[in-house]
């Protein structure tokens, strides 16, 4: 076919399509079809190509869209989903953060079974500066009563003034444990006490680098909140020595 | 807008994602408006949300931070032609098939009946997301302007040459054009071949 008539074709092939054709250029589409099998055979392409072409095109229009809103539930939801599958930024000194794994473990858990966090915010003064401090109990296998008022007594004992809350089954911990309270050039620490695991988890955030560190509870809480409050003194000192901050 | 660093995302940076969703959740929505809109508008954010939750996944597997937006493109629509196909599945298992003829705001008219079949559908997220990558690049605004005039509102030649201030023999050659380029795009994604080949038969 003659270039001319390859673009009257094709023009006629499209109107077609589209169901724009009037009758005169759909007896001409005809009268060129007729007897031309290699025609008809395009013809049939042009009209797969135009199916997709509509759907394509739709696409690259709307993936161009300027402008729209995130709304802040759908962002809360969005961190959460970072924070699970992705983690924390690894530490400076290369040591994976351990922090996805206790997540996992804690999203699988609380799908799984009651939970109860007390969460407290405490602030105290150390020698180098003001720190904030939150912590939070995880209780996946739904301990009594009883002993969940020792271990909340025991929290509000190491850090006395902390405001006790609980949440109910199934309230994410994703958002309490990516979201920093501010302290502007200040120390910043959650502590996390999963009561199942038998674990503190200690994670701060000092003058733009990381630190974190798990406490097996062996001795009991009493002990390991004991050691939880050296190592927040030690991490507290470390921000007026600098050489501590790789040493870790 | 700056785009995030891909570095910072693939390890879980807050404020890098934080800039990642806002510039990529006007896609998503957009996308998943497409398709959702006519049937089933309720679902339309709970399918953009799910898409960057995907997206977060895969953003490991991401070698530039420029692939993120159809990437994004291509798991909402899969996910809303999923969304589409389940729900219509249920209908019809209930015997509740429902018109699907419903209006869709905006300039064009309302997509086919068959939005949930979809012959894109049959290419992986990251086909799909390649070829909406090419499609967007390689389509100079005007030429990708005309095709959507055509193709996608159903405007007549002559329509479109009023519109575009052109010769009505132009708008044909530039419906030529297209088409050949996304023949080309099509080429270089063999399921996309594929695809077309089984809608000939």
């Amino acid at each position: 076919m003659k270039p001319m008539n390859d673009q009257r074709f094709f023009d006629l092939a499209m109107k077609a399509i589209a169901h724009q054709a009037s009758d005169a250029e759909r007896a001409e589409l005809d009268g060129l079809l007729a007897g031309n099998p290699a025609l008809r055979s395009e013809l049939g392409r042009l009209q797969a190509e135009a199916a997709l072409a509509k759907e394509a095109l739709s696409l690259v229009e709307a993936s161009t869209a300027p402008a729209g809103k995130l709304p802040a539930y759908a962002r809360d939801r969005l961190q959460t989903k970072v924070w699970e599958s992705l983690g924390r930024p690894v530490e400076a000194g290369g040591k994976p953060d351990r922090s996805l794994a206790w997540g996992w473990r804690w999203w699988l858990g609380l799908a799984a079974a009651a939970t109860a966090v007390i969460v407290g915010l405490v602030v105290f003064f150390a020698p180098a500066s003001q720190v904030v401090v939150q912590v939070a109990v995880l209780d996946l296998a739904g301990t009594t009563r009883g002993a969940s008022d020792a271990d909340e007594a025991l929290l509000r004992q190491t850090w006395q003034g902390a405001e006790l809350r609980t949440f109910a089954a199934g309230d994410p911990l994703g958002p309490w444990l990516k979201t920093w309270p501010r302290n502007r050039g200040g120390t910043v620490v959650k502590v996390l006490y999963d009561r199942a695991a038998g674990e503190v988890q200690v994670t701060g955030q000092q003058a733009g680098r990381m630190f974190a560190k798990t406490f097996t509870v062996g001795a009991g809480l009493a002990a390991s909140l004991k050691q939880v409050e050296e190592y927040l003194a030690a991490e507290t000192r470390a921000k007026s020595d600098p050489d501590r901050r790789t040493n870790r | 807008m700056e785009l995030p660093e891909l570095a910072a995302l693939q390890h879980g940076d807050e404020t890098a994602w934080d800039a990642a969703f806002d510039w990529l959740w006007p896609t998503a929505f957009a996308i998943a408006q497409l398709k959702l809109q006519p049937f089933l508008p309720e679902d339309i954010e709970d399918v953009a949300i799910e898409a960057l939750e995907e997206l977060v996944e895969k953003v490991r597997s991401v070698k530039a931070v420029e692939e993120l937006k159809p990437l994004a493109a291509s798991i909402a629509h899969h996910r809303a032609v999923s969304r589409l196909r389940e729900r219509f599945a249920q209908k019809r298992g209930a015997g509740q098939v429902e018109s699907l003829d419903k209006a869709r705001d905006g300039d064009c008219p309302a997509p086919e009946p068959a939005a949930a079949e979809s012959a894109l559908a049959g290419l992986d997220e990251a086909e799909l997301a390649g070829l909406l990558a090419e499609l967007g690049a390689d389509l100079k605004p005007e030429l990708r302007g005309i095709l959507e005039d055509f193709f996608v509102c159903g405007l007549s030649y002559e329509q479109i040459a009023a519109k575009r201030s052109v010769a009505v023999g132009t708008v044909g050659v530039y419906l030529k054009r297209g088409l050949e380029a996304l023949r080309k795009a099509g080429q270089r994604q063999p399921k996309l071949l594929k695809e077309l080949e089984a809608f000939l038969r």
